[in-house]
């Protein structure tokens, strides 16, 4: 997580109390702000974002003016909303890619088939695609563990699906998309 | 051992322009004769290292990833992951019997892990 423009000035401002006083503690900080120690210890460390119901009441505590404190306010909220809009798209995109192009389906499909040959020429020819949508949702399918290649010409389904129909892999092609933006802890909940 | 750059791979949204732009321009060989239809670059040069183009995700930009020579592709996948790079495709063996993993670098950049076939 990356340490916004308040927290970062929170560290400053722990910081030059410190060079004036060494004995001053986090505890001490925490107690002056009114919070507990393991908040501010985690929004010092970049674990942690900074409770914006706080920010206005820290700020003035620390003696910035109420415009200085708008300022970060404002910043808190822009690089939140920064955050929530490149994982929506992210997860948009990601999701579009799965669900407008069948190679993904295909692939997996075609994995199963006796016959199958781990080659995209192949696959492309069966399924009526281009080399390289094939090769793009190869790519993708590898990335969400879809698919395993462990060996030359072996390309195995990871689903896990018993019965595999097209409706049952997009539904667990699309949850393995969220689980991804679920662990990032900047994610917000849907 | 050491770990030298193999190759180049440029991610392209227009694959079949970019190769047309690259060959056109440098007299490049491209081919696509492989299991995978990989449009390999040989550059006609011994000097220097060869590459290929791969479609790139859609909303991406165009970019370049270098390919470094490893031994053990899980080994230093982790290796990676514990210094703190993300792994975006896990080791994933090629029809020639290499493989190859692309990772992100803690700063935001991929590159790719090649074991070569023995």
């Amino acid at each position: 997580m990356s340490a916004s423009a308040f927290s970062q000035f929170l560290k400053r401002e722990f910081d030059r109390r410190r060079d004036v006083n060494l004995r001053f503690s986090l505890r001490a900080y925490a107690t002056l702000l009114d919070t507990d120690h393991a908040t501010i210890s985690q929004i010092l460390r970049g674990a942690r974002k900074v409770p914006i119901l706080h920010l206005r009441r820290w700020a003035s505590t620390l003696g910035l003016t109420k415009e200085a404190a708008s300022v970060y306010f404002a910043a808190e909220q822009t690089q939140e909303q920064s955050r929530r809009e490149r994982l929506f798209r992210e997860w948009s995109t990601e999701g579009l890619a799965l669900l407008e192009d069948p190679a993904h389906w295909h692939i997996i499909r075609l994995s199963r088939q006796p016959d199958f040959q781990a080659d995209s020429r192949w696959i492309a020819a069966q399924a009526n695609l281009t080399i390289d949508s094939v090769n793009m949702a190869f790519s993708r399918l590898l990335r969400l563990k879809l698919i395993h290649a462990p060996g030359p010409n072996r390309w195995i389904d990871q689903t896990g699906l018993e019965s595999l129909t097209e409706q049952s892999f997009y539904q667990l092609a699309l949850t393995r998309i969220r689980p991804q933006l679920k662990k990032d802890p900047q994610c917000p909940t849907l | 051992m050491p770990n030298p750059v193999m190759q180049f791979q440029i991610l392209s949204s227009q694959p079949d322009a970019a190769a047309t732009f690259y060959r056109d321009l440098f007299d490049w060989q491209v081919s696509q004769d492989n299991a995978l239809g990989y449009r390999e670059i040989k550059t006609g040069s011994d000097e220097g290292i060869q590459g290929g183009i791969w479609p790139s995700p859609p909303n991406v930009p165009n970019f370049t990833q270098l390919f470094i020579a490893i031994d053990d592709i899980d080994a230093k996948a982790a290796a990676a992951q514990a210094k703190g790079a993300k792994i975006l495709i896990p080791p994933t063996t090629l029809p020639d019997g290499g493989a190859v993993a692309i990772l992100l670098d803690p700063f935001g950049m991929s590159f790719a892990l090649l074991r070569r076939p023995a």
